[in-house]
């Protein structure tokens, strides 16, 4: 069997993404088929309750033309699929510009939001969690024993509003709640998209430290409820590892303890890289509501304006971008779980 | 009876768990008896007594339009309860009879069923409930049914896991041997052994629900003005709040809070009791 020694012979890593790669396929097929269906499920006719009353005979079959409602529901299945694969997710009814343009212009808004938030999540959890395990009984263990309760019932929306209240209206330490950045000064030239890279890019400080100051409050209210569920996992699998024979080993051998925990660590890295998958799912719903709240200008507060203004191009097409984001970052994560554990067959 | 007895019995030794329960009876209460407990009515605006403060009058304030917050998050228990609860109950009915049949018997149909459930799961659920919600039309019961869709695979993929370590044990094939049906054995024997973590997310899962109704109806996705729901109240202060205007808010997303930290905490309680481990006494 040539090919499989070949197969064999491949380094690991390479094998592990070469495995994963293909699942992605059926998988975006799905979130394509899910997608094409959402506008199928309005009762009633869509044309008319996007054009109101008023419709005309011609404005409604110009629609229809526009949406792909023409033929068989398999014609219009692959007519459908054939624009999503060319990048065509139809013109938004309310902005009036290709749904696909919208997106990628609001885009990075939304990832560097994400980015910062799942950064300071997983700063924040970890450290709380190996302090908890590293020092019971003190004063971290129960904090963090009550913020576990309280962050998974807490609302992102109300944590929100309550940071502009206390920081924002009574503190005065965070700067406005509206936007990416002062509004008299100028967005840094676009590169990366991120505000922050591009301002240092573009060596403008002022715009740097608008940027930031802006972030501070959404990143803070996203970091707040996300914490909590890593926190608590990370505890769990560090107190379990905490406790191993290995670790005991290491102590017994005379190790700095700085060096155990970063051992220790190590090891519960798998579930880690799991959770925070999943928990940039989780982002990316919160998102929508924290965009909504902070005048944030990206992908959530797009679908936002959609669900209002019933305009189902975008609202689809925000779906199917959000949707195949969130299984490329699955597909990582899966990657990235496989390279971290060698103890995995591929 | 005595099951009801040892439960609250292990309830009362501990306080975690006490708070639970004083937090569900208090929303029961808001529940039922909700006309007596409100002093105003929850729908009626009065322009002229638009954004008070909390007084004797208003006891949690009044809101933009001059409704008594305090009354609207009284009866808001109704529709954020009764939303959730239903969500889950119907997520709870359906779901464990699929996972039961697609953990007991094992073929095409059933890895095609967990292949869907994987990809439903596989959606952001906030994304997906968004914009079910907003395509179906922007009701109560649409917001229970996309819930309920979404909670499905949940209770399915767990009583799978428990029916697949119990259907190979001795009991099941004793009982197989002495000639009872898949049914006698799917229900009778495996069911009831499998049931317990599905009991503890039923009310992890009504908190989520509560969670979700609510961050639904704040981006404008779930019921509309002037029903009295959480989310949809801290979203009717969230323009004020920059102001100072802090009471428009703050109380429902209390209410929101509360609600979901007293099913969490009873969910742990339930878990704890139903451990095996767990020293009787």
């Amino acid at each position: 069997m040539p090919l499989f020694d070949l197969w064999r012979r491949l380094p690991r890593p390479l094998r592990i993404v070469l495995s994963r790669l293909p699942m992605i396929v059926p998988q975006m097929l799905g979130v394509i088929f899910v997608t094409f269906m959402l506008v199928r499920l309005l009762p009633g006719d869509p044309t008319l309750l996007m054009l109101g009353n008023m419709a005309t005979p011609e404005s409604i079959a110009n629609l229809r033309e526009q949406l792909g409602l023409n033929g068989s529901l398999w014609q219009q299945f692959v007519h459908y699929m054939g624009n999503v694969v060319q990048g065509d997710l139809g013109i938004s009814l309310f902005t009036s510009n290709p749904v696909a343009t919208d997106l990628m212009e609001r885009a990075p808004a939304t990832l560097e939001l994400i980015f910062y938030s799942m950064l300071l999540t997983l700063v924040f959890a970890v450290s709380v969690a190996v302090i908890a395990v590293v020092r019971p009984r003190g004063f971290t263990d129960y904090a963090s024993r009550f913020y576990g309760l309280a962050a998974g019932a807490i609302p992102d929306f109300w944590v929100g509003l309550l940071l502009i209240f206390f920081l924002f209206s009574l503190a005065g330490i965070a700067p406005a709640p509206f936007g990416r950045i002062d509004p008299l000064l100028e967005a840094p030239p676009a590169v990366t998209g991120f505000y922050t890279f591009d301002s240092l890019i573009a060596g403008d400080f002022q715009a740097l430290a608008s940027s930031f100051g802006r972030l501070l409050l959404p990143v803070l209210t996203l970091t707040i409820v996300n914490a909590g569920a890593l926190m608590k996992m990370t505890k769990t699998t560090f107190a379990d590892i905490w406790r191993s024979d290995f670790i005991r080993h290491q102590r017994a051998s005379g190790l700095p303890e700085r060096v155990i925990i970063r051992n220790a660590l190590r090891n519960s890295l798998p579930p880690i890289i799991t959770l925070v998958g999943f928990l940039i799912g989780f982002l990316l719903g919160a998102a929508v509501l924290v965009e909504t709240i902070f005048s944030w200008g990206g992908l959530g507060q797009y679908a936002v304006q959609a669900v209002i203004n019933s305009d189902y191009p975008a609202l689809q097409g925000f779906v199917l971008v959000a949707s195949a984001f969130i299984l490329l970052v699955y597909l990582v994560v899966d990657i990235l779980y496989e390279l971290a554990d060698p103890r995995i067959q591929v | 009876m005595s099951r009801i007895a040892d439960f609250t019995a292990f309830i009362l030794r501990r306080p975690a768990a006490l708070v639970g329960l004083i937090l569900l009876l208090l929303q029961v209460l808001a529940i039922v008896f909700a006309p007596v407990l409100a002093t105003h009515s929850p729908t009626t605006a009065d322009p002229i007594a638009s954004l008070q403060p909390p007084s004797s009058e208003h006891w949690f304030g009044t809101d933009v339009s001059g409704m008594d917050i305090y009354s609207r998050i009284i009866f808001a228990t109704r529709i954020n309860l009764l939303i959730s609860v239903t969500a889950v109950a119907v997520a709870f009915v359906v779901g464990v009879p699929i996972g039961l049949l697609v953990g007991y018997y094992r073929n095409w149909l059933s890895s095609l069923t967990m292949r869907v459930f994987d990809f439903i799961q596989s959606f952001p659920v906030f994304v997906l409930g968004m914009a079910l919600v907003s395509v179906m039309g922007q009701e109560i019961w649409n917001v229970a049914i996309v819930l309920a869709v979404l909670f499905i695979p949940v209770f399915a993929r767990l009583i799978r896991a428990e029916v697949l370590s119990l259907r190979d044990r001795p009991f099941i094939s004793a009982a197989r041997c002495s000639g009872a049906t898949d049914g006698t054995i799917m229900f009778r024997h495996i069911l009831p052994n499998a049931l317990t973590p599905s009991i503890v997310q039923v009310s992890i899962s009504i908190g989520m629900a509560i969670l979700l109704t609510a961050g639904l109806s704040f981006i404008g996705a779930g019921v509309r003005m002037p029903v009295p729901e959480w989310g949809l109240m801290v979203s009717v202060g969230s323009q004020q709040m920059i102001l100072g205007v802090w009471w428009v808010s703050l109380f429902p997303g209390l209410a929101i809070v509360l609600s979901v930290l007293s099913f969490a905490l009873l969910a742990d309680a339930v878990r704890d009791y139903f451990d095996p481990r767990r020293e009787r006494g």
